[in-house]
């Protein structure tokens, strides 16, 4: 322990500034994942609607796309088995401007389960009657599918933090005007009763496209839908902690040189190699834990920032879901814990092994371990080379279990193969620039200091690199994927107008239109056809997607839908009508192994229907995947699913906006929206655009932590170098001009991090798009380079680097040179 | 006797270590000749290294003053102070001080980058000349002997055409051999360019070689020779 105080924390405490520079560094990376991870939870956590809270214990649910006729409670309720069968509406209202979820229940069945008994009307949970200031008995105007309804509401029950209203299942189907259909039926099996005879008979007694399930399995099957996006964001923000990572390398191997006379003294005195590999670790290890212990506070303030972000983009791209409060738990405490500390060890490794590996007469100089790395740059380079093999080779393996592991471990070989070349990169550029830094003073001794500390200059120089690459290959990654949903929209949205119920909806959610709607704006002068879409939730291989029908026949004249090269458009929508023919998104068909030609079987209503895939379309709008039929398929099996929205097409010279007042004024009373082709695309891209603000967010930590260790590591250089800082006052240099050295360095730093981070961005860009998204959402995404953003991130990185100078710089300015130049 | 250019009025120089004040030097008058070299000789610890340093502009004087050119070091701003040690002093340490990641003719240079000087490379090649090592002009201070890199040094130290060359036990660390050779050079630079070279030594031999010879004791001239 005394060794422990001398050798390791007395200089800790020594250099406060560096130590609080690592400590925050690794505190940022960790922050980062726990945030993510926390964040993730919270925006995901809430997929269980808030009726289940409410309603209790449930054995087992039944759903079906298009509903569930309401002839099948009076079969399930005589079967002979002793369970509760509850009829569930649900359906989504808007008060006050903001979406509220209503559920119509059987009150009377209710009355002995979760649902209190009481006079009659609505139930409010207790949280939304606090939002809208309501004490029942009180009337409420709320607005179902555009149109004003009022409800009595007769209570208030508690249900924590969640908003809802219940009416009476036969009130809610007729706000609603689903007669005779229900959404959901829940099973509640007596304790008495045996499990798996009800499962039985229910499946038994129901039609083959009815989906039985165990409650939960939908949360899962949610959970699972966003787990791809959840990994990436997570991988996203473990390149933080890679930064980190190089960081306590860096502050370790300082160390280490540092306290060269102390290992050769402590050697020579009788310590053991392990007890002074033990040491570094232990300093490791001490600012890995200080560091954990800041990053998971930090990261739970952190969470409550990004959870509105994260549950945006699944919002946007998945499902609707209510973020939940954040919650640390003592299980994701320790996760981001362990996580920072073995970050710390891992990272610690090397250096410390390289305190040991000199023998206690030989002091470990500076110099000798710099030689050491300026002797190896050549074998550095080698491993370079293999490492970037193996990454490429791995970038062809395909996806395990869904995630794109190949292309995690080839990302991750990358940084690797970067981290070995910066050394000869280091030197290359040092010698390509030598006829122009050895005019000045400050370049010259920049220069040379830099090349003279290799090892720690590559260190440095490869944590900034992977900041920028991370930077550039991101911003590639989305630039690409905006331009190619940009060029997507203009292909697919060709219709002039859209039509949609005026009622807020997530993804996977299809507010009904009223069936009048279509004829009613296909009477209007000058439209020229109407294109009336149908949509329902089905499930494919335990996985959701979503059954669309169109009139193939306008969507073929019209339209301009694009199919994997080489598939014919004409021949694939004309062969769709009238048979039990689809065509699937590719998403939808990379995940489930679907080609041209497969046969797939979809629950549509009551049946399993088998359609042959007639051909794959590019889709950017759902990573979950449609299947669409023509309308004649559709309607055989679900005659009563009603319209979702409509395609409007105008004849040539038509004007636009006074077809749109049009349809306003005609379909008043139907509470439609109509949006212009401009705005829907243009509303598209700012939807795109939010989904990706998270991962900008992910960059700037990174950015921040890599800004630290250059901090770190230049103050590291100038403490180092304090007898020839000292020196070069001597020989009449001035303060100013240590100051320009440092910065120099600062730099020459950013300068070489540019180079290195640029090009290793361009290969992980084109993992992110070829591999990661390919595997993780099934998007095909067109490669483009936005010169001016990757310029951007580069002069930014680097001038952020410049100002991580400024400190050091300070220091070394107002160094006593005589003091300086007393040390030898 | 040449005029002086550089004078040490009554100066006393005391450190606080703690609250205990320690005198290092006390009431130093002198001024040392141009074209000569005056050796301050003493023990360590007597003082020598800091009357170097307030000569050289690099520290000042508790009390009394260092004037250079009869202008009191202590009035001048850091600009000045910095342009004076770009043009009026030059500085031979004893463990050499070279950077060792710069070649000999850079770390030669490198007075003449600092001041921005035109024609850098040349007039260091011609100081390295002088000094007798112009072919080891590309090599690294590793390369070089301990004698070599003393003269580099001095070239270093001269590169500049100071008026004062401050030098601090310039062959405390060389063997005697080499220890001539550098002394020879110190004395050429007062001969030949009219430098007022003032060395800080404990060794004999290297007194020898001074016109004037300042005996240091605790902090105090005890005599002068």
């Amino acid at each position: 322990m005394k060794l422990l105080g001398r050798l390791i924390l007395r200089p800790l405490a020594r250099d406060k500034a560096r130590t609080l520079l690592t400590i925050l560094a690794v505190a940022l990376g960790v922050a980062v994942v726990v945030a993510i991870d926390l964040a993730g939870d919270a925006a995901t956590g809430s997929f269980r609607s808030s009726m289940e809270t409410l309603s209790g214990k449930t054995d087992l649910e039944i759903l079906a796309n298009g509903g569930i006729d309401e002839k099948w409670i009076g079969v399930l309720d005589s079967l002979p088995v002793n369970a509760t069968f509850a009829p569930i509406v649900e359906a989504q209202g808007i008060v006050d401007g903001v979406g509220v979820p209503i559920y119509g229940v059987d009150f009377v069945a209710n009355a002995h389960g979760g649902m209190p008994d009481g006079p009659a009307g609505a139930t409010i949970s207790k949280a939304l009657a606090e939002r809208l200031h309501l004490t029942p008995p009180a009337a409420l105007v709320v607005k179902i599918g555009g149109r004003e309804r009022r409800i009595d509401i007769g209570r208030a029950v508690d249900a924590a933090s969640a908003e809802f209203l219940a009416v009476d299942i036969a009130d809610a189907q007729q706000l609603l005007a689903r007669y005779g259909k229900l959404d959901r039926i829940d099973v509640t099996v007596a304790p008495s009763e045996n499990f798996a005879r009800v499962e039985k008979a229910v499946r038994a007694a129901l039609p083959a496209g009815y989906l039985i399930e165990k409650p939960g399995v939908r949360n899962e099957e949610n959970q699972r839908m966003v787990r791809a996006f959840r990994w990436n964001l997570r991988v996203l923000g473990y390149i933080s902690l890679v930064v980190g990572a190089f960081l306590i390398y860096n502050t370790i191997a300082v160390s280490v040189v540092r306290r060269r006379a102390e290992i050769g003294t402590l050697r020579a005195v009788g310590a053991s190699r392990g007890t002074v590999f033990g040491l570094f670790l232990m300093e490791a290890l001490i600012l890995g834990a200080a560091g954990s212990v800041a990053g998971v506070f930090l990261g739970r303030v952190l969470a409550a920032g990004v959870v509105g972000l994260i549950a945006q983009t699944v919002n946007a791209l998945y499902i609707s879901s209510r973020p939940t409060p954040v919650e640390l738990t003592a299980g994701e405490a320790w996760t981001g814990l362990l996580t920072g500390m073995t970050v710390a060890l891992v990272s610690a490794w090397k250096p410390s092994r390289e305190a040991i590996e000199v023998p206690p007469t030989e002091a470990m100089s500076r110099g000798a371990h710099e030689h050491r790395a300026v002797l190896r740059w050549r074998r550095s380079l080698a491993w370079a080379a293999i490492f970037a093999a193996v990454a490429g080779a791995m970038a062809l393996a395909p996806a395990w279990n869904g995630y794109p592991v190949g292309g995690y471990i080839s990302a991750l070989l990358a940084i690797a193969a970067m981290a070995f070349a910066s050394p000869a990169v280091v030197l290359a550029v040092d010698r390509i620039t030598r006829g122009i830094t050895r005019r000045r003073a400050e370049s010259l001794l920049a220069g040379r200091s830099l090349t003279a500390s290799l090892a720690r200059t590559s260190v440095v120089v490869s944590a900034l690199a992977t900041a920028i690459a991370m930077m550039a290959s991101v911003g590639i990654m989305v630039a690409s994927f905006r331009e190619t949903v940009a060029l997507w929209l203009d292909v697919q949205l060709r219709a002039d107008l859209y039509v949609r119920a005026a009622v807020r909806s997530g993804a996977g959610e299809y507010p009904p239109m009223d069936a009048h709607v279509p004829a009613l704006v296909a009477a209007i002068p000058g439209v020229a056809a109407v294109d009336d879409f149908r949509a329902a939730e089905i499930h494919y291989s335990g996985e959701r997607a979503t059954l669309g029908a169109g009139n193939m026949d306008i969507v073929r004249r019209f339209g301009r839908l694009r199919f994997l090269s080489g598939e014919d458009r004409d021949a694939i929508l004309r062969s769709l009508t009238g048979h039990h023919r689809a065509v699937v998104s590719e998403p939808f068909a990379l995940k489930h192994k679907i080609h041209a030609g497969d046969r797939l079987r979809v629950p549509v209503g009551v049946q399993m229907v088998e359609l042959t895939v007639a051909g794959i379309y590019y889709d950017y709008s759902s990573s979950q995947g449609y299947v669409i039929v023509d309308r004649s398929t559709m309607l055989k099996y679900l005659p009563d699913l009603p319209v979702t929205n409509a395609a409007v097409y105008l004849a040539p010279g038509t004007d636009a906006e006074s077809v749109r007042r049009e349809i306003q004024l005609q379909a008043a009373t139907y509470g439609v929206a109509v949006a212009r082709n401009s705005e829907l695309r243009r509303a598209s891209i700012e939807i795109f655009d939010r989904t990706f603000a998270i991962t900008w967010a992910l960059e700037a930590v990174a950015i921040l932590v890599a800004m630290l260790g250059a901090a770190n590591s230049l103050l590291a250089l100038v403490l180092d170098r304090r007898r020839e800082l000292g020196l070069v006052r001597f020989l009449g240099g001035s303060g100013r001009q240590v100051r320009g050295m440092i910065l120099t360095e600062a730099a020459f730093l950013g300068l070489l991090a540019a180079i290195l981070g640029v090009v290793l961005g361009l290969a992980l860009s084109l993992l992110l798009i070829y591999v990661v998204n390919r595997q993780s959402f099934g998007w095909t995404i067109q490669f483009h380079l936005p010169g001016g953003l990757l310029a951007a991130a580069v002069v930014s990185v680097w001038m952020v680097t410049v100002l991580a100078g400024l400190y050091p710089a300070r220091v070394a300015a107002r160094m006593s040179p005589i003091e300086a130049i007393q040390e030898e | 006797m040449p005029v002086s250019r550089l004078e040490l009025r009554g100066v006393c120089k005391t450190y606080h270590n703690g609250s205990q004040p320690a005198e290092v030097l006390h009431d130093i008058t002198l001024s040392p000749a141009s074209g000569a070299v005056t050796a301050i000789v003493g023990r360590s610890g007597c003082g020598k290294t800091t009357l170097l340093h307030l000569a050289g502009a690099m520290d000042f004087p508790s009390l009394g003053e260092v004037r250079i050119d009869g202008r009191a070091t202590n009035a001048l701003s850091d600009g000045e102070l910095t342009a004076l040690r770009r043009t009026r002093i030059g500085f031979v340490f004893q463990f050499f001080q070279l950077l060792p990641t710069l070649s000999a003719v850079e770390n030669v240079e490198l007075p003449l980058l600092l001041a921005r000087a035109l024609g850098a490379r040349e007039r260091a090649l011609e100081r390295l000349r002088w000094v007798g090592l112009e072919e080891k002009a590309d090599s690294l201070p590793y390369q070089l002997s301990g004698g070599q890199m003393q003269r580099v040094a001095i070239a270093r130290g001269l590169v500049h055409s100071p008026d004062i060359l401050i030098a601090d036990e310039p062959t405390g660390n060389l063997d005697t051999a080499s220890g001539d050779q550098v002394l020879a050079l110190l004395r050429a630079a007062a001969v030949e360019f009219g430098a007022t070279v003032l060395m800080a030594t404990h060794s004999a031999e290297a007194a020898a070689i001074a016109d004037v010879r300042v005996h240091l004791r605790d902090g105090r001239i005890q005599s002068i020779s």
